[in-house]
Parts: structure tokens; sequence; C-alpha cells
């Protein structure tokens, strides 16, 4: 235990310590930390996804590469790498690359400057939460170039709801995060934790925006019932469908990196971050992310897709209304 | 890009013609739909069928009777058993077989059997149409294999069945048919009753199913589509009950109808329907007599045909089924098939129009098509 904080310390000392280049191989020794916990938390859940949804749907699920399947999703991604990139002769392939290395590279950079612990943050910016949301809100008009770019209609229909898609629930969840940031006077995300530890759970102190906040999560991150944009029984893949071999493991990279960050903000907004007895904060947190992810798996198992129209009245009847609720009962309960 | 007027403003329409099928997840088989699609609402949408023609019709015309039964059952491989049934009608009644008593006990416990299997297969597909991948899916087939399970303790046969003979059935039902069958009954009644409430407690199932996909009962009268998708608009007409074979008007069961005639109704009616038919099999077993059901042997050159013209017409699951037919001596002369998914998939057009894009898949699932019978 003492030894790996004294490598935290260390670490720390290079970060802080004015040296421009100590301070760079500091952050990118984090960065592929992160990177490896994202990789694996992602691997685990496309794992734990096909097997927990074969359960429910009384099948066995991947059972024949390595022990209970585990290394099913190893050999997709083989298999993905391995074959031909077929780009369709009226795709802007440049532009369809693009959408996905920003998703991608936006998530990660998202989840590189989450604290994972109080001392284990590269970055801690006074307006960490609002740079996050930033980062959020583009990731739908990255889907919506991607959806026009690869030149296919049904991309074209994703393409327009994604925009749609950001209309009905982008508002209501910022309404949220400055309910948050009221709770803890800041929009430091250090600080947000830090609240939640003196006064308990955002999700308990806020429950309606905790919900809120989720379903817009749940739409946000593309999980079911909100998988509208690339709805697998009506656009085939949505935005995805011209995508081939290489960049569609890719896109399912980033399915598993953009859930990892969805759950990871759940848990750090709303289920107290790293804080925790006994165990170091990093693995809280984790195991918190992993609670929320594991709740989706469920959502999607069993619950049936949202219509696009319906998402905007859901949005607009009831999501938006509610945060504002939300911020009001949340200012007249804790702040005055 | 097209100009239209729309509350009374010149506007620029886009509208994108999309091809869909026959290579989609949705369109159950090889279903071709053109639709043009305006921002994310159906103006219109076409069928376009053919894809699965064999030529079943014309092939029958080359055979002897009896060698016509497989080319029936594979039209709607979901329900098989009904449409060898209703061929092998078709040629009792060009022939004047009379079928035996215990024989059309059975073939009618055989035939509700199929509709529930039927009915089974429709619930998953309908719950993957409207986004819920696989889990009522599963479920189902679940419990529709278990179904093919008796029908194979029956018949011998697990999908393709041929226990059709003149006069009776090829297997009569095994000892130890009726307690298996009870058994089933028992946990399917529970487990329909269990689906419903997660379905129905399910808002967003609701929402994507209420209200969406309207055919009221006039149109659906002038556009002839049968079977449950007519019931589900309030009309009373079930083949059963409105003229009645085998021991149907004997056996006590209600006709279900609803009168919303949305996607709702026509699942709802589809669910009433099984358990009714399993009600149906229950009562069937119960007054089913001792003696034989065999019929007559199968061979090639049967009692020449003493009608010229025959017209059969049976409740299939998916509606109406009526197969005419022209008799020779030893085959047919000319046999018409008139398929009810052929008429159901006609009125998609007029009920899919306006509709938004993920609807239209709603409401072909709610059709319940077979690509085998539309195409024949």
């Amino acid at each position: 235990m003492t030894s790996s904080y004294n490598i935290i310390g260390l670490w720390q000392a290079w970060l802080n310590s004015g040296n421009l280049l100590l301070s760079a191989i500091a952050v990118l020794i984090y960065a592929i930390g992160v990177m490896i916990v994202i990789a694996i938390f992602s691997y685990m859940f496309g794992w734990a996804e096909r097997k927990i949804i074969a359960k429910i749907q009384h099948r066995h699920g991947p059972t024949y590469v390595g022990k209970y399947g585990i290394l099913q999703n190893l050999a997709d991604l083989i298999k993905l790498l391995s074959k031909e990139n077929i780009v369709p002769s009226n795709a802007n392939l440049r532009l369809m690359q693009l959408s996905v290395i920003f998703i991608l590279s936006a998530s990660t950079f998202l989840v590189l400057i989450l604290p994972f612990a109080h001392s284990l943050q590269v970055a801690n910016f006074g307006t960490g939460l609002l740079i996050v949301f930033v980062f959020i809100s583009f990731m739908p008009l990255a889907v919506f170039v991607g959806g026009v770019s690869s030149g296919n209609k049904f991309g074209h229909i994703s393409a327009q709801r994604s925009v749609l898609m950001l209309l009905s629930y982008e508002l209501p969840m910022v309404l949220v995060v400055a309910a948050a940031a009221m709770l803890s006077g800041s929009f430091n995300i250090q600080q947000v934790v830090l609240t939640q530890a003196s006064r308990g759970y955002f999700a308990l102190l806020m429950p309606i925006g905790f919900v809120i906040f989720f379903i817009a999560m749940l739409a946000e991150f593309e999980r079911p019932p909100f998988d509208i944009r690339e709805a697998d029984s009506e656009l085939i893949s949505g935005w995805l469908t011209d995508f081939s071999s290489p960049y569609y493991a890719l896109v399912l990279f980033i399915d598993y990196t953009r859930m990892f960050l969805g759950s990871l903000l759940v848990a750090i907004i709303f289920l107290g971050g790293w804080s925790g007895p006994v165990l170091p904060g990093p693995v809280w947190l984790i195991f918190k992310a992993t609670l929320v992810a594991l709740f989706t798996i469920i959502i999607r198992a069993t619950t049936v897709r949202m219509r696009i129209d319906r998402m905007l009245r859901l949005g607009w009847m009831w999501l938006l209304p509610l945060s504002l609720i939300n911020l009001i009962l949340t200012y007249i309960i804790f702040v005055a | 890009m097209e100009f239209g007027i729309r509350n009374g403003k010149v506007m620029v329409i886009m509208v994108t013609r999309i091809n869909i099928g026959p290579v989609h997840p949705s369109t159950h088989g090889v279903l071709r739909l053109v639709a043009d699609i305006e921002g994310d609402t159906v103006e219109n949408v076409e069928a376009h069928i053919g894809m699965l023609h064999r030529g079943v019709e014309k092939l029958v015309e080359t055979r002897k009777y009896l060698q016509s039964h497989p080319y029936m059952e594979k039209l709607d491989y979901v329900s098989p058993l009904a449409y060898d049934e209703t061929y092998v009608s078709a040629v009792e009644a060009a022939l004047g077989v009379d079928v035996k008593e215990r024989a059309q006990y059975v073939r009618v416990i055989e035939l509700e059997l199929q509709r529930v299997a039927s009915h089974l297969l429709f619930l998953g597909t309908m719950c993957n149409d409207i986004g819920q991948m696989f889990t009522m899916f599963m479920w189902t087939f679940e419990d529709r294999d278990m179904v093919l399970r008796l029908l194979e303790q029956a018949t011998g046969e697990r999908m393709f069945y041929v226990n059709m003979r003149l006069g009776g059935v090829n297997l009569d039902l095994p000892k130890d048919f009726e307690e298996n069958c009870i058994a089933f009954i028992n946990r399917e009644e529970k487990r329909i009753r269990e689906y419903e409430h997660y379905l129905e407690s399910n808002p967003v199932f609701m929402e994507r199913m209420k209200g969406v996909g309207i055919l009221n009962r006039d149109d659906a009268v002038e556009l002839g589509v049968t079977g449950p998708v007519l019931r589900a608009s309030g009309v009373q007409y079930d083949v059963r009950k409105n003229n009645p074979y085998y021991v149907y008007d004997r056996l006590n069961f209600e006709m279900q109808t609803e009168h919303k005639g949305d996607n709702f109704a026509r699942y709802k009616v589809r669910m009433l329907e099984i358990k009714e038919s399993l009600r149906l099999i229950k009562n069937a077993l119960r007054m089913i007599p001792e003696g034989d059901a065999i019929g007559m042997p199968v061979k090639l050159i049967l009692p020449a045909a003493k009608n010229r013209e025959v017209m059969v017409r049976r409740e299939v699951p998916r509606g109406e089924l009526m197969m005419y037919m022209i008799a020779d001596p030893q085959s047919p002369y000319r046999l018409s098939i008139r398929s009810p998914n052929f008429v159901n998939l006609s009125a998609l057009e007029y009920v899919a129009r306006g509709c938004k894009t993920a609807d239209l898949f709603a409401i072909l699932g709610s059709l319940d098509m077979v690509m085998g019978c539309v195409d024949k």
C-alpha cells in the first residue's frame, strides 16, 4: 500500500514540477494507464454484456473461446481487423474516419481528465464539469457528420435523428449538472466529489436529477431504449451501416468507451466518486461505474426502443420541466 | 428535392426514396419495400414481392394428388400443418372422402397447436421489430419449441409434418400425448400471462403499439384483410365460427376481436387467440373419442375424383386461406390459392402512409407476414 502511494507521490511531483518534459512524461504515463483501464473495462463490459443478455434470454452466450467464452471478443476483434475495409463509392472516407476518431479521442480525453482519486487526476480544472459537457455535446454532431458522409440513406436518417436527439436531452442534462454545481458551489469535479463525501451522495440529495441524468446518459451514449440513431431493426445500423471491418471494430470499442465515460460520470457526479471505506479510491470509482454499466445492460435486454418523436416529447414535456424543478428545489432546500 | 404546400406555405420538401430489404433485419424474409421518407415520416411505401416465387400452383398441376403435400407445407413455413390440411381437405372434397370422427379431433388439436406456435413466433418477431432485440424472441422460441416437440411426438416430424392423409391422419396421437399436452398447456397459460404483464406494463411498449397503424373497420373490409388483422379492426369474422369445419362447432371457444384496429389490437387479438386455442385443445382432448384415425393408404392412383370444382376455406393462423381446385381424375387441373398473407401485405401501403419510419417496421411486424406464402 505504502509503496503504491509513494509511486503516486513521485508521479505527482513530476506532474507539478514545472519542468515541461517531466510533466509531459507524467501525463503520458497517466494517459497510457487510463487507456489500459479503458481497454480492460471495454473488453470485460463487452463480454459481460454478451453473457448477461444471454442469461436473460435463456441462452448460453459465448462458451467456446477461452474459459466461459472470455476470449470470444478478442477472436471477433481479430476477425474484424483481418477483413477488407469496403468503402462505398459515394462515401467521404476522410469525414467518416474523422467522425469516429473525434468521438474516440473526445471520450478518451474526458476519461483522462476525470479524477480517479483525490491525488489521481492529470489536470484539476476549475471548470471541469463545463469542459466535460461541452465535449459531450459535440459528439452527436460527430455522429451527424459520420452519418451524412457515409453516403447511405439509412445513415442520413440516422444523422437527422442524431440532431433531434441532441435537442431533446441536452438541455435537461446541463440543467441537472448546473444543480450539481450549485450544490457543491463549484464546477470543479474534485469539489463535487468532496462535497458528496461531506453532505451525502447527490443521488440521494436530488433523486429527480439523478434519474434525469441517467436517462440523458443513456440517450447520449446510444444505449437502449434510446438507441434511436443506430436502431438495428429499423435503420440496420444507422450511421454505422457503411462502416466496415476495422472501423466497425473501432466503433464497437468507442461504444464501450463511451459507456465507461457515462458510468464514470454518473458515479462521480451522483454516487460519490472515489469516496468509500477501506478500499482505495480508484477501486471504489470503478466498482460504482461497473454497477451503473451492469444496470444499463439489464435495461438493454428488457425494454423496447423509443420512437424519435416520443423521445422529443419526453425531453421537452418531462425531462426539461423536471430538471428545472430539480434546480429550484435544490436551491430552496440546500442553498438558500 | 421538390416543392409542395404545407400549412398554406410553399416549402421545399426533402423526400428520400429509400430501399428497404430484401436484406434487412425486419423484413421477415425477402420482402422489398420502397419507401418515400420525408424527414422521419413515411410519405408512401410500396411492397415489391416475388423474390420467393416458386410457382407452386403450376407445380401441383403436374403431380398426382398426394405428391403435393410437401409443396403446400413450404408455402407458410411457420404454420405448415395448416396448409397441408387445407390442401388435403380440398382433395377430400374432390374425391368425396369423409374424415373419420377421431381423425377430425386429431386434426383440430394439431391445427390449434400449430396456431399457438405461429402466434408465439409473431410475438417474438413483433418485439424484435420494435427494438427489444431478441429477449422476447428467445423466450417465445423456447415456448414454440415445446409445441414443436409435441407435434413431433404426434407426427414424427419437427417442422414439415406431412401428417395428413385422405380421410384421416398419418399417425394417431401417441399414448402419453394427452398428459404431455396438458402439462404444456398449464405451463404455457402461465407464461402467456407473464408476457402480457411484462409487455403491457412497459410504457414504452404501449407507446409504440397503441394508436399506431390504425386500420378502421370499413377499410379493413374494403382491403380484404383477413384473420387476426381483420378481427383487430372489430369485424366478427372467423372461419371456424362463421363456416365451421370438423368439430369446431361442437367445441366451446370464443371468437376474439378488438375494435381499435391499431398495432396493439393486432397484438392483443393474437395473445387472446393463443389463450383460446390452448383452452380449445384442452376441450378437444377431453372430448376426443376412441377409435381409428388413420386415413387411406398413400397411393399414387386414387379413386377418381367425383367433384369437378371444389373450394375449401380454412382459418389458418394468418387468416382465411382458400383453395379453389378444378379436379381432373388423378391430379388437379388447376389449383388456385388465396393466400391470407398476400392480402394482409397489400394493406401495408395503406396503413403505413404517414407514419414514422420506426412505425413502418412495427406495422409490418404486426401484420405478421410469411413471404413464402405471399410469393407462392
